[in-house]
């Protein structure tokens, strides 16, 4: 029920009273359409895993990339046609190392679930469609000839890899928000690790890379694209691809993302998830550690400092002082910094963002930090506001409160959580 | 802070129920528009989008029961899952819509009858969507080719508990799993790493409750997020810095109603936002004001106005987006 798919978004409201020339086009087109998709129907309950079956398939997905059953349909045309090796890896069940279905799965992936070909068999005997018609254990000719075989599958199934990837970028560029090109994709790649030399296959991924950082400048919040990049920088890094770390890469792609625009969120947070690995990888010390949370410190203070009304760098802000003030019970920045040093870069960031009054005096987003980070002093401290402190937060409350209606149930709650109103029973608007 | 207002808007438009109604019947009759095959793939979650939308609206009869029912059994597998129409494969999130129309159609008995596979009925369901749970992290696939994403994960709890059948999947892996998909911020995304989203907030908290986990939830970071979601205008978006949408009326309203904050938004503003995404003439809302309506924007306008407590409206369950009435009639069989 969260599938998106299929959903208007951002289209404007017409007419919907069409022509009557509209209508004969849908007439036509709709035609068109529930033919072709009639004729995969039939081939595919036919047991017809052809090329041209295939083909037919990529017409229909052109048209209509959402199609799940389709790309579904597509996968068994690839194992149960064209790749060269049926073998057991290439079942669905042991498709993906990283998925567990159990060997239950293995009967569900028989004739009963797949709909378009109501009777898949688990091809133990498919059609030879693919451009190599051979199999290894054809003949019993000498190790050479074995060899040759081999190779000849792999470039078969090599072939049929680029093409699929080749197949999904112009769907992907036109539908980058459609799920079930991204996991197509992932699969295809998987078959790459399953089925070719670990170099080859490493290369492929390698691309990849590519194919998330243009996704990314199309649109730099595309979370299908921020998955799937995090998802190919795992398998890069993976024993399976002969992989190293790339988080050191990884973790400059953020700083370029972010060079080109601080209000991408998306970039603060994947920088706040690869920094922990990043000192470790980078065997930081103490000393180091407490250099670059101070350098994040300052590259954020001075994007707020042009834009102090962008969510996203208070957010990122926001995260650096939990690691001063939270520091139990996740990795952070700089562990081992002492309860004075913490104290004393709290209040330096309070104060700092005080001078930002001066410039502007009426960003909401100001004083709610105000607010938080002397809360967070006194957490710190173990000990409630003091005097002065408790006049500046009835004073900044109030600001909020005005700048920000919208709010105001909040608001209540936070002025009475501090202490700043007498007690009274807290607003719940029901049983939770 | 109350919704007390909410009816009355003079100056303002008023949900427009009857057109609402008559858009809803309407989607299934639209077999000359090209969209309506190109969205085959949605068909059984779209009539679970359009009969919830119905129920909220007061009208559970607009759409034929018995009708109704043949079309989610004929998209059953011997599997147990259920595809999206008849030919379509089975899939977690078509299979979720089958069992929340059955349960609010309170049509168990005939899923017993006449549902397909060795076990039948429920059982084989319960089959189906437990082997979808990656044991190794407890997290779910949508279907045999093994994508994985919090919201299978939600759909399983969602679907298990509607059926009594929670104990087939390993509660306690699963909601590890969930604690791993959590932010500094608070919020959650669809797997461990990613990037807080309300859509996936919305599984994760959701899916917690059903485990009665709600514990494990930061509710006041939470909360503070959830709430910063929403916009001048009135409507909320889903991450920082992006575009308000109707959907997110849903997605955020639920997962604040779920951890006691929905206090800590203007509930009139949002009121006003949904209502002027309506199409009070045809019926229908939809993202933005001006938009093309779809049945997906429809409901969650609803829903979200059902959690605004507007007038006239039958009271949404925040967990499993379905009538109270009926997720309260289904669990109390369970409950011994």
């Amino acid at each position: 029920m969260a599938d998106q798919g299929g959903s208007q978004h951002g289209i404007a409201r017409t007419s919907r009273v069409r022509t009557e020339e509209q209508r004969r086009q849908d007439v036509e087109k709709i035609a068109k359409y529930r033919d072709l998709d009639e004729r995969v129907r039939k081939e595919l309950s036919q047991k017809r895993y052809t090329p041209e079956t295939f083909q037919l398939t990529s017409k229909l997905l052109q048209l209509n990339p959402e199609y799940y059953t389709v790309w579904n349909a597509r996968r068994r045309l690839l194992i149960y046609g064209l790749f060269s090796k049926p073998s057991a890896g290439s079942s669905p069940s042991t498709a993906l190392p990283s998925s567990s279905l159990t060997a239950t799965t293995t009967t569900s992936s028989d004739a009963s679930s797949s709909s378009l070909s109501t009777a898949t068999p688990p091809a133990p005997d498919p059609p030879r469609a693919g451009k190599s018609g051979t199999t290894a254990d054809e003949g019993d000719g000498s190790p050479e000839q074995a060899e040759e075989s081999k190779k000849a599958e792999q470039d078969n199934d090599l072939e049929l890899i680029k093409q699929e990837l080749g197949f999904t970028i112009p769907l992907l560029l036109a539908s980058p928000k459609c799920y079930w090109i991204w996991s197509y994709r992932l699969w295809i790649l998987q078959q790459a690790i399953q089925r070719l030399p670990i170099p080859i296959a490493r290369r492929i991924w390698e691309e990849e890379l590519g194919l998330a950082s243009k996704m990314l400048i199309k649109d730099r919040r595309n979370f299908h694209a921020w998955g799937y990049r995090r998802h190919v920088v795992e398998q890069l890094e993976s024993p399976e691809l002969g992989g190293t770390s790339l988080v050191e890469s990884e973790f400059k792609y953020t700083t370029e993302m972010i060079k080109v625009d601080l209000s991408n969120f998306s970039a603060w947070h994947n920088r706040s998830k690869l920094i922990p690995r990043l000192l470790d990888e980078r065997k930081a010390d103490d000393t180091a550690r407490e250099t670059f949370l101070n350098e994040e410190f300052g590259q954020i203070f001075e994007a707020i400092n042009v834009g102090p009304e962008d969510q996203s760098l208070w957010y990122y802000h926001h995260f650096l002082m939990l690691n001063l003030v939270s520091p139990v019970g996740h990795p952070t920045i700089a562990p081992a910094l002492t309860r004075e040093t913490r104290i004393t870069y709290v209040i330096r960031e309070i104060e700092q963002i005080k001078e930002l009054l001066e410039d502007y005096d009426d960003v909401q987003l100001i004083y709610e930090a105000l607010i938080d980070y002397t809360l967070f002093l006194c957490q710190f401290l173990e000990r409630k506001p003091d005097g002065s402190e408790r006049a500046e937060l009835v004073s900044w409350l109030d600001k909020v409160k005005k700048l920000d209606p919208m709010r105001s149930g909040r608001w209540a709650d936070l002025e009475r959580d501090c202490g700043l109103v007498e007690e009274r029973p807290r607003m719940m608007t029901m049983a939770s | 802070m109350s919704s007390s207002n909410a009816g009355n808007r003079p100056e303002e438009v008023q949900l427009a129920t009857s057109a609402h109604v008559k858009y809803i019947q309407s989607l299934d009759t639209r077999k000359d528009e090209y969209d309506y095959w190109l969205t085959e793939h949605l068909r059984l979650n779209g009539l679970y989008w359009g009969l919830t939308a119905l129920h909220l609206l007061g009208h559970p009869e607009a759409l034929p029961r018995a009708e109704t029912i043949d079309f989610v059994l004929s998209c059953q597998h011997e599997s147990g899952g259920f595809g999206a129409a008849p030919g379509h494969d089975a899939h977690m999130l078509s299979t979720v819509s089958a069992v929340q129309i059955l349960a609010m159609l309170d049509a168990f008995d005939e899923l017993e009858k006449r549902g397909r596979g060795s076990l039948g009925g429920r059982a084989q369901i319960g089959h189906y969507i437990a082997n979808l749970q990656n044991r190794q992290t407890g997290t779910f696939a949508g279907d045999e080719w093994g994508e994985e994403d919090t919201r299978f994960l939600y759909g399983a709890f969602n679907a298990l508990s509607l059926l009594g059948l929670l104990d087939l999947v390993d509660v306690d892996k699963a909601v590890k799993h969930i604690v791993a998909c959590a932010n500094f911020d608070g919020g959650y995304g669809v797997s461990p790493g990613a990037e807080s989203h309300s859509g996936q907030i919305f599984t994760c908290v959701a899916a917690l409750a059903i485990a009665g986990r709600k514990d494990l939830v930061d509710a006041d970071r939470l909360g503070r997020w959830l709430s910063e979601r929403q916009v001048p205008g009135g409507g909320l978006n889903g991450r920082p810095e992006k575009k308000e949408d109707v959907c997110y009326s849903w997605w955020v309203l639920s997962s604040l109603e779920m951890i006691g904050r929905t206090h800590w938004i203007d509930r009139d503003q949002l009121i006003g936002f949904i209502l002027r995404c309506q199409d009070t003439e045809k019926g229908g809302i939809s993202d933005r004001p001006g938009d093309m309506v779809d049945v997906w924007h429809t409901l969650f306008g609803i829903t979200g106005l059902s959690l605004l407590e507007y007038p006239g409206l039958q009271p949404v369950d925040e967990v499993y987006c379905m009538p109270k009435s009926a997720v309260e009639r289904v669990l109390s069989r369970y409950k011994k």
